[in-house]
């Protein structure tokens, strides 16, 4: 626990002093912050359901994908590509709510949703099978998918099939059935909280993602396939002595973590943007990902904090630059603060560790003969 | 400077307020009107359209005495709430400020009938861009294929007469993604080159970014290996990656938007699309009390739109025909076209 909270504060901290240094009130800062990202301490007339409806809007696809991330990483794999099955998840989610929108809802969402986690789980598991057969590095393989796509994604809606036929870089919008329905309703006529209701983008989305970070907990800690995973993260060797097949659970390991990024991507689909849109270029989600799964330390709980956190920061951006007049950029340098220093501690730990373990540690090669050893 | 503007600022209010109580005993006190500009992702460095929205709310928060706030978008996820967070605040006006908020803009001005909100390049649509032709939404769109032209007649007439680098008769354009407000800029240009020298050969790269410059600068890269003596970025914060090529292989390049003389040595000219112009005429239409719904566009004919030479000394045949092409546009006796045929 001290670390991650070490590391958040040390990263206030540190942002606090750049404030002050360039001229602007830290206090005031932080007070933007806390006001955008929960609705408290507001000062400039922000309306605070809307503010923390906002976070969660935010927050909801960060828990999904920083399991993915944290899933792998139990079994000793580093999944970088969280960014590109959420993306397939969501092409997929697209794809199905546009040409199959004549289908009745209840039928409809779930297929989407189904859809996108699918779509992720292929994504990643081309990765695992690549590492579990001929010893591929799984940072390598995820990083290259990332980038196929995103460009499979713009060759789609820019000029692709999937393009809306008013010829900008956007997909048709899914059918009104393949939607996620917002908690609150959409009448905009409906006033709650001082604000008509259709302004709460707040969807059911959220318990999704909860329900997935549950799961997560319980596969990890409650069934056998989760002991072979943390066997397998802890020594692949200890763990085929044991009777574990590596191959298969790296396979099945990459195979979850793509369908719960993917269902991120299917989530943001028909939670929020109901379409492709040119934004899913620039998304950086899958990425914030490694660094919720970082700064939650792997668990389902952790996770959901740091989503939390780093949901209320995006949202809380907006509002300290238009109360506090500070730019919305410091968010970024707090997060990228969070993550070097929760980096330097991951650091101590690898030096602490190294002399003991660190002599009987695999190079690459043996770690391809390990795996592929019978 | 910053006591000085909220000087003048009390200054303009005190004076308005004398104004008011001069014609008639009973107006309430003057009111200050609250603007929010939302930016797009580009950022209020981006040395173009976003900094120019940015001065000319600045210019208005001098002359009229309203307060002007700005939120940047970090990505397109906010733009929702960045609209929605100055509607809920009761701002008076909320200028979204790009072609990719229309449907955001759609959506809040929505919600909130009794906000008056501006969009640059665009209108408030639905999701499949229908302009929803609300009440409280003013459109500011550009002809820019009226500056595209004016920089194309440049490239064209140097390489016609002969005092481009090496006259190789190749020019080039590299465009951020492939929307109307781009493609107006490509069109201009295309036509008037074409115009000009009947063996221009125009050649037109899309980078489907914004604001990555590395990706603008290959783009444009190629377009050089393939001869291109004059490259136009049409790519905001992106293109400055192009001017940056063209100067390292010393052609000569367009700017957008704003003046980007100072952004590269290499800038021959910029195309201008006066974003501050528009959103300032926005933001007095509201302080007036003469907003009106619907679309205004802005060109040469009422100083919308225009060009600014920058490191090229024009030669006077040059500057000449440029002039001349401009005024004729201004008259409607030349009418570039909007839109450039689909790639074959």
């Amino acid at each position: 626990m001290a670390v991650p909270v070490g590391s958040v504060v040390f990263a206030f901290v540190v942002g606090g002093l750049i404030v002050a240094a360039t001229g602007g009130n830290p206090f005031a800062a932080y007070q933007g912050l806390v006001c955008g990202g929960f609705g408290l301490a507001c000062t400039g007339g922000e309306n605070p359901a809307l503010q923390i409806s906002n976070t969660i809007v935010f927050l909801t696809p960060l828990i999904t994908s920083g399991v993915a991330v944290a899933l792998p990483f139990r079994a000793g794999l580093f999944n970088i590509g969280a960014e590109g099955q959420l993306l397939v998840g969501a092409i997929a989610s697209t794809v199905i709510g546009v040409k199959f929108g004549g289908l009745p809802g209840p039928i409809l969402l779930p297929l989407a949703l189904l859809g996108g986690m699918v779509a992720g789980a292929v994504w990643a598991g081309i990765a695992g099978v690549l590492k579990a057969t001929i010893g591929a590095h799984e940072v390598v393989t995820t990083i290259m998918l990332n980038y196929i796509a995103q460009w499979l994604l713009r060759y789609l809606i820019v000029g692709g099939p999937l393009q809306a036929p008013n010829g900008f870089s956007a997909s048709a919008p899914i059918a009104p059935a393949a939607r996620l329905a917002t908690i609150l309703p959409q009448d905009p006529t409906l006033v709650i909280f001082g604000l008509p209701a259709s302004v709460f983008r707040l969807h059911y989305g959220l318990l999704i993602a909860l329900v997935a970070a549950a799961i997560f907990a319980f596969l990890l800690w409650r069934t056998s396939l989760g002991y072979e995973i943390r066997a397998v993260g802890q020594s692949q060797r200890a763990a085929r002595y044991a009777g574990v097949s590596v191959r298969r659970t790296i396979i099945v390991t990459m195979l979850i973590a793509g369908a719960f990024s993917g269902l991120a991507g299917a989530i943001q689909i028909v939670g929020v943007d109901h379409g492709l849109l040119d934004k899913y270029f620039t998304d950086t989600t899958g990425f914030d990902a490694i660094a919720v799964a970082l700064l939650g330390l792997g668990s389902a709980t952790g996770i959901v904090l740091a989503s939390i956190l780093f949901g209320a920061l995006h949202a809380g951006g907006s509002v300290m630059q238009s109360d506090a007049g500070i730019s919305g950029s410091l968010v970024q340098v707090l997060q990228a603060l969070i993550l070097f220093s929760i980096a330097a501690n991951f650091l101590r730990m690898f030096r602490l560790r190294l002399p003991t373990i660190g002599r009987a540690r695999p190079t690459p090669a043996d770690a391809v003969r390990d795996v592929r050893a019978p | 400077m910053y006591s000085r503007l909220k000087f003048l600022g009390v200054a303009s209010v005190a004076l308005m307020l004398l104004a008011a109580c001069g014609s008639s005993g009973n107006t309430p006190a003057a009111k200050t009107y609250k603007i929010g500009l939302v930016t797009d992702t580009g950022g209020l460095n981006d040395k173009s359209f976003n900094h120019l929205a940015y001065l000319g709310l600045q210019k208005a928060v001098t002359d009229f005495g309203i307060k002007g706030d700005v939120i940047e978008s970090k990505t397109q996820d906010d733009y929702v709430p960045n609209l929605t967070n100055f509607a809920t605040k009761g701002y008076d006006l909320v200028v979204g400020n790009g072609f990719f908020m229309q449907v955001s803009i759609g959506t809040v001005a929505g919600q909130f009938p009794n906000v008056k909100f501006a969009i640059i390049d665009g209108a408030g649509t639905d999701a499949k861009f229908n302009d929803l032709k609300l009440p409280n939404v003013m459109g500011l769109v550009f002809k820019e294929q009226e500056p595209g032209a004016l920089v194309g007649v440049i490239a064209a007439m140097m390489e016609k007469t002969g005092k481009a680098p090496k006259n190789t008769h190749v020019i080039s354009a590299v465009g951020g993604v492939s929307i109307p407000p781009v493609n107006h800029y490509l069109a201009g240009y295309k036509w008037a080159a074409v115009m000009e020298d009947p063996s221009a050969k125009v050649i037109i790269g899309y980078s489907n970014d914004f604001n990555d410059p590395a990706k603008c600068k290959g783009i444009a890269q190629s377009q050089i290996g393939k001869g291109a003596e004059f490259v136009f970025q049409v790519a905001g914060g992106c293109g400055v990656g192009a001017l940056q090529a063209a100067g390292q292989a010393k052609v000569w390049s367009f700017g957008v938007d704003a003046d980007q003389k100072d952004v590269d040595p290499s800038v021959a000219a910029s195309a201008l699309k006066k974003v501050d112009v528009a959103v300032y005429t926005a933001i007095k239409s509201v302080v007036k009390g003469s907003f009106v719904s619907g679309g205004n566009t802005f060109s040469l004919q009422n100083d919308g739109v225009g060009y600014q030479v920058d490191n090229l000394t024009l030669p006077a045949d040059v500057k000449a025909e440029v002039d001349s092409v401009a005024a004729k546009i201004k008259a409607g006796t030349l009418t570039p076209p909007a839109d450039i045929p689909p790639p074959v």
